[in-house]
């Protein structure tokens, strides 16, 4: 005589469950890994960006203090009239490189804004594989109509999770380089 | 007497670029860091111009512009929205709201300051 424990169909609903346990677990866990990674990403660069834009503002700086120290040594030597002329147009040079660069390093405002946005989705797959996980509602003795019942629930609860989602989470950055944008007066 | 701008971001790093490249074309920079921050700041001292990010936590760019254009002393100054949104649906909000302008980022400051030139000398 066969042991009600093992009838295929309680094997069945026991290796369903286990298998929905296991993924809502691991999932759980490797998505908590990557966010962590994003945040941390977000951090270095937010401070790396701060490091980076602080700097060339003095370099900026620096070149006008040494720009003012020219012009009055200049200023005292009328046969360098050439020089000063070089010198004004070095200057344009700079802070054509100096403007290029601050158009470069707004590159964190747009990728702070993308992991944001990555985080909001995973935050709605910890839901969707916490939702996964049916250990407790299906009592191990139950049959397949518990497991098909509970396997319902779990169906409506993704797929809650997911519009839910959808309604938050819009893309704000669409740029595709790191050209200067469109300007349009009203 | 230097004109003074409210540059209002949540972003840090955009904030100082954007003060970066105003003070050094002559303007006074008072920064905000969200639409809450910048309508109490805007409410401390009169500004000559303002220009903000869109998306920010708190109030966004459009109801900060909706609440300045409430605001008496505020329904002449221009605001310019400077924002990585570049949808025509959002810059028509943008418009009905009151902006003077739209600006995409990431922005090039001898562009943003010929702009701000513009507007108000």
């Amino acid at each position: 005589m066969r042991s009600e424990d093992t009838s295929p169909s309680k094997a069945l609903s026991m290796r369903v469950m286990r298998l929905l346990s296991l993924a809502s677990e691991h999932g759980d866990q490797h998505l908590a890994e990557v966010e962590r990674d994003l945040v941390q990403m977000d951090v270095l660069l937010d401070e790396a960006i701060k490091k980076l834009c602080t700097s060339f503002m003095e370099i900026h700086r620096v070149a006008e203090l040494q720009q003012e120290i020219l012009n009055s040594v200049l200023a005292d030597c009328p046969t360098a009239s050439g020089q000063a002329a070089r010198f004004v147009a070095l200057r344009g040079e700079l802070d054509q490189h100096i403007g290029t660069a601050v158009t470069g390093l707004q590159f964190q405002d747009m990728t702070s804004q993308l992991i944001g946005r990555m985080a909001l989705h995973l935050a709605g797959m910890r839901d969707v594989f916490g939702a996964l996980d049916v250990n407790g509602s299906v009592p191990p003795e139950s049959g397949t109509e518990a497991l098909l019942a509970a396997l319902g629930s779990v169906s409506d609860r993704v797929a809650q999770r997911f519009s839910e989602l959808e309604g938050v989470v819009r893309s704000t950055v669409n740029q595709r380089h790191m050209e200067s944008g469109d300007i349009e007066l009203f | 007497m230097s004109k003074t701008i409210l540059a209002v971001d949540d972003s840090g790093s955009l904030r100082q670029m954007l003060s970066f490249s105003l003070k050094a074309a002559g303007y006074g920079v008072i920064e905000a860091v969200d639409g809450q921050d910048a309508l109490s700041k805007a409410k401390q001292q009169q500004v000559d111009l303002v220009l903000t990010d869109q998306n920010m936590p708190g109030m966004d760019g459009l109801s900060l512009i909706k609440a300045l254009r409430g605001m008496k002393n505020y329904q002449k100054v221009p605001i310019l929205m400077l924002t990585t949104e570049s949808g025509d649906d959002m810059k028509a909000r943008g418009r009905a709201a009151g902006a003077n302008g739209w600006l995409v980022k990431p922005f090039d400051p001898a562009r943003l300051t010929e702009v701000v030139k513009k507007l108000i000398g």
